[in-house]
């Protein structure tokens, strides 16, 4: 990979400015119409999708150099993917999500990197985790609960809690609750325990492919071992590498399936009933990379063809990754199901949803700009009138914790399998 | 080139560290503007690069920015969400300084009572259109898309669209502004220079509108336009549009006092009538020949893909050729989009009747794949938000309208024949995307109630290919001499093709014009406004005497084009 590659995508983008907004057909006001959080802290264009194709440009004509600041506006963002929707309302032909994680690998492979990732990364490698915490210290989320460790024994699904959980204290709960449901369901499941690694996929998209493949092809060989065919994660994060990044890069044919789409299906299926209500209004923030980066991955190996003379297709056609089929009516489904539970629906939900400010690397390089991206959802969340928003991801939870204790705002946060255990 | 020290500190002064760069790279980002590439050498996509961006908060700002751009002999150039090439600075190695408009983005007030929005430069049209019609109220969103600075359209560019024919265009509904002259003088026109409020363009106080518009709009030419108040109308319909359905065809259902059509028509001379039945008759609320800009060869088969999501661009080239959309094509050839509102169940019906007579009256038809419900809602949503206007650049990221010009329905079916021949041709080359000669896109009218009507070519070219962007050139400069040929003036082509030329060339091509008293006039105003010179060509002007000094002769035929 190299900038010459972008070089097609940045040729044809035309500065429309749409990568800044939600799709505009979805825009119900002033305050809630805004896209992407790389631009508006930034706010120069080079902090836009599109603004960071030209300095590609820029940079392979040899028109600019890369500084500090050109650094600045190629990490300053969340890889949320709110420019890839908007962008694709009109454009068939043009990847600014793929570009912006390339430009980054990119920049990494040319030694253009953040020192400020650097202790997460070392983490990575030594740790094999993203919170830079002790690898002994893995697993022991799980308390006294007994579940199968797959080092040991064999099934064929295994549960991947991910780092956040995994070592986040206050959020751990949540990861012992989705146990507690798959095993009250009956299901035949397992943990790696301190085996469990990283995904990779932060790595992946702080432009270290490199660390991200060494990750993948950890666990997939751990799997393999165990048996297993189906992982099942509470994590938006590892959801999507799992997903998207392990088919794509490592040739995985693991089923990938987030906890909420779990549960949604046992609800739908009659074999799990809420008993209790949940006397409480809720508003419902859709991650990014379980909302529009949560769509199946299409394997393709093609090439640009033109048809009526100029126009751009693909042999074979080329998926069309655009939001249009995230996962967001499963966890909607599960909280319209527990009783008593209300749902208010903030401005900007599923393909256009706000980022909660934690992905890309965001929150480890410029935690500012990170919380200050989580505040923003906070407001949009608290214009609904809901006593919490819930998620199911526990990066954003943690975000929006962090921002929720800085103002001192008493909006709960809360993971959608905490309101389910309630409700059971 | 670089800002000196001493200019760029006292910027940074005024607007903070975080506010003004000069990194090459970030600049680089206001150079690039769609279009360069038909006029750049070796058709780069980068026009002349900004010495410097500055992101101003407020009208003061802008203001002591100004001043210091007078006081080092800086060009200044504003844009708000920044889009065409004459957006950019204009002359290579020419100090200039870019005004970045974003972080003056509010709505400052919304007047219910007397139906005035005031704004900043960085509302569009999306955001004003939300909150307005919350209130009742509306106006018409511009031809090119909700994505774009309500503000620029009414104060710095003769900005129209769909919903001009009922609401009057943005430079029309345009009251009170507060404009930053290149010299640094902050004016306010209409009836806000004598206190009375931003409720009437023409005073008491004085109107500028025509001065700081000049003959095409001042386009960041004659200095930065702050704020200014934009007139609303009355909007029947539904509080919120309420977009349901997947990306990217989202579709808008249809109250119930709203009727949405497309509308076909056997051949020009009944499209024209059928626009002139319609202005008389004053029915309808949006009014557009839009998606035939598509290519009246590929525009159904485009259009039905768009609206499913699970399909993408190769599907466009199979349902070509599908035997049950044949008759679309067909009927769609010659098509306009039509959307009526009525304040009640009687008020439409009756323009529905009216409606079925105008179509009687004059062989339309409305074409009935694009009636249907699905299709229906999906215009519904595309016409009254505009969100989808990007769709231009949809086949392969260049495009190019030429052959514009405004005028009478029968002006423009005058031209329109020989815009469809001329462009049939040029796609022989296979160098430009072959959609059919006919890719005309227009507004049913500039002016409320009807009378001026324009169709645009819609050109696409790939924009990363130097074959297809000099044969999209080459149309340009073919369509000038096929339109005067007809004995038309040339259109847009003209336009920007001239955003390329050296000062001199554009002196010289204007000097040779028979209404260059229009130049000479602008000249005063520049001087009186722009004593410095900081302003650039965008604001059409002529040195004193320089048809005399340069032995330029006036040649009737010379025009400046769009037919102002």
């Amino acid at each position: 990979m190299s900038l010459e590659d972008l070089r097609l995508d940045a040729m044809r983008c035309t500065r429309c400015a749409y990568c800044k907004w939600i799709p505009f057909d979805l825009v119900k006001s002033w305050r809630f119409s805004k896209g992407c959080p790389s631009i508006e802290y930034g706010k120069f264009h080079s902090y836009s999708a599109g603004g960071r194709l030209i300095t590609a440009l820029s940079l392979m004509d040899g028109r600019s150099t890369v500084t500090e600041k050109v650094i600045d506006t190629v990490f300053k963002c969340t890889l949320c993917g709110q420019c890839d929707v908007s962008c694709k309302m009109c454009r068939y032909d043009l990847e600014p999500l793929a570009d912006m994680r390339e430009l980054r690998s990119t920049f990494v492979q040319d030694g253009h990197e953040l020192p400020q990732l650097q202790p997460v990364l070392d983490g990575l490698r030594k740790e094999f985790n993203m919170l830079g915490q002790s690898k002994k210290q893995r697993g022991n989320w799980i308390a006294d609960l007994q579940v199968k460790d797959l080092t040991k024994e064999k099934a064929k699904i295994v549960f991947h809690a991910g780092c956040r959980y995994s070592f986040d204290g206050e959020l751990g709960h949540v990861a012992r609750t989705a146990v507690k449901i798959l095993q009250k369901a009956g299901v035949d499941f397992g943990i790696m325990g301190k085996q469990e690694n990283c995904c990779g996929g932060h790595a992946y998209d702080m432009g270290y492919q490199k660390d991200f493949r060494t990750r993948a092809d950890f666990n997939l060989k751990a799997w393999t071992e165990a048996g297993v065919d189906t992982v099942i994660t509470p994590c938006s994060d590892c959801y999507f590498a799992f997903k998207r990044l392990y088919t794509a890069e490592a040739g995985s044919t693991i089923k990938v399936i987030h906890m909420v789409e779990f549960v949604d299906q046992l609800i739908k299926a009659g074999q799990l009933k809420f008993t209790k209500p949940v006397a409480m209004t809720v508003t419902y923030h859709d991650p990014c990379h379980l909302g529009r980066q949560g769509e199946e991955y299409v394997p393709w190996n093609g090439k640009e063809k033109k048809i009526f003379g100029q126009a751009v297709c693909y042999e074979p056609p080329r998926p069309r990754y655009n939001g249009a089929f995230g996962i967001y009516e499963p966890p909607r489904d599960v909280l319209k199901a527990i009783p008593g539970l209300e749902l208010v629906e903030m401005e900007r939900i599923k393909e256009a949803g706000w980022c909660c400010g934690a992905g890309g690397g965001a929150s480890q390089a410029y935690p500012e700009f990170s919380r200050w991206t989580a505040t923003e959802r906070i407001e949009e969340a608290k214009s609904t009138g809901a006593d919490a928003i819930v998620s199911a991801c526990p990066w954003c939870e943690r975000n929006f914790l962090d921002a929720t204790s800085a103002d001192g705002t008493k909006m709960k946060v809360l993971d959608i399998m905490e309101l389910v255990e309630q409700a059971l | 080139m670089e800002i000196s020290r001493d200019a760029y500190r006292a910027i940074e002064d005024i607007v903070g560290p975080d506010n003004v760069t000069d990194d090459p790279a970030l600049l680089d980002s206001y150079a690039f503007e769609v279009m360069a590439e038909t006029v750049r050498p070796n058709q780069s996509h980068f026009m002349p690069r900004p010495w410097a961006t500055v992101l101003p908060g407020s009208t003061e700002e802008v203001q002591a920015v100004t001043k210091v751009c007078n006081k080092y002999k800086i060009k200044l150039k504003p844009l708000s969400t920044g889009w065409y090439h004459w957006a950019a600075p204009l002359t290579d190695n020419e100090p200039t300084v870019q005004f970045d408009l974003r972080r003056m983005n509010r709505i400052l007030e919304i007047d219910e009572k007397n139906r005035f929005a005031i704004i900043e430069p960085y509302v569009i049209g999306a955001q004003l259109q939300a909150e307005v019609i919350k209130r009742g109220l509306n106006f018409a969103i511009i031809g090119a898309g909700s994505s774009c600075s309500v503000l620029a359209g009414a104060c710095a560019y003769s900005g129209v669209g769909p919903g001009a024919f009922n609401m009057g265009g943005q430079a029309e509904n345009l009251l009170g502004q507060e404009w930053v002259t290149p010299g640094g003088d902050i004016i306010r026109t209409g009836s806000l220079s004598s206190g009375c409020g931003w409720f009437c363009s023409e005073g008491p106080g004085p109107s500028l509108r025509a001065v700081t518009r000049g003959v095409l709009g001042s386009r960041g030419g004659l200095g930065t336009f702050t704020k200014c108040a934009i007139k609303l109308s009355h909007y029947p319909g539904p509080p919120i549009m309420e977009a349901q359905g997947r990306l990217p065809g989202y579709r808008m259902p249809i109250h119930e006092n709203f009727r949405v059509y497309s509308i076909g028509a056997p051949d020009w001379d009944a499209w024209a009538n059928c626009y002139h039945e319609i202005y008389d008759n004053r029915i309808g609320y949006i009014f557009h020949k839009q998606f035939g800009f598509a290519g009246a060869n590929i525009a159904p088969a485009m259009w039905l893909t768009y609206i499913d999501p699970t399909k993408t661009m190769n599907d466009v080239e199979t349902a070509v050729h599908d035997p049950e959309l044949q008759e679309v094509f067909k009927e769609a050839r010659i098509s306009f989009q039509f959307v009526m509102a009525g304040n009640s169940t009687d008020d439409i019906q009756l323009q529905d009747k009216i409606l079925d007579a105008i179509l009687a009256n004059t062989g339309c038809f409305k074409v009935k794949r694009y009636c249907e419900k699905d299709f229906a809602e999906f215009t519904n949503m595309y016409m009254q938000r505009m969100g989808h206007k990007h769709c231009n650049y949809m086949w392969v990221g260049g495009y190019m309208g030429s052959w514009m010009q405004w005028g009478t329905p029968d002006f423009v079916k005058g031209y329109a024949p020989a815009a469809v021949a001329a462009f049939d041709r040029d796609q022989k080359s296979h160098l430009l995307v072959e959609c059919g000669g006919d890719a005309l896109m227009g507004p049913g009218s500039a002016l409320p109630g009807g009378g001026q009507t324009a169709l645009e070519q819609f050109v696409s070219y790939d924009s990363a290919d130097n074959a297809s962007i000099k044969a999209c050139i080459k149309h340009m400069e073919d369509a000038i001499v096929d339109s005067r040929a007809i004995g038309y003036p040339p259109g847009k082509e003209s336009i920007y093709l001239q955003v390329g030329w050296d000062q001199e060339r554009v002196f010289d091509a204007w000097a040779k014009m028979p209404q260059q008293f229009i130049f000479n006039f602008q000249r005063k105003i520049k001087a009186a406004f722009d004593p410095n010179n900081l302003g650039d060509r965008n604001y059409q002007w002529l040195p004193e005497d320089w048809a005399e000094k340069r032995k330029v002769e006036t040649n009737k035929e010379s025009h400046v084009g769009l037919g102002h």
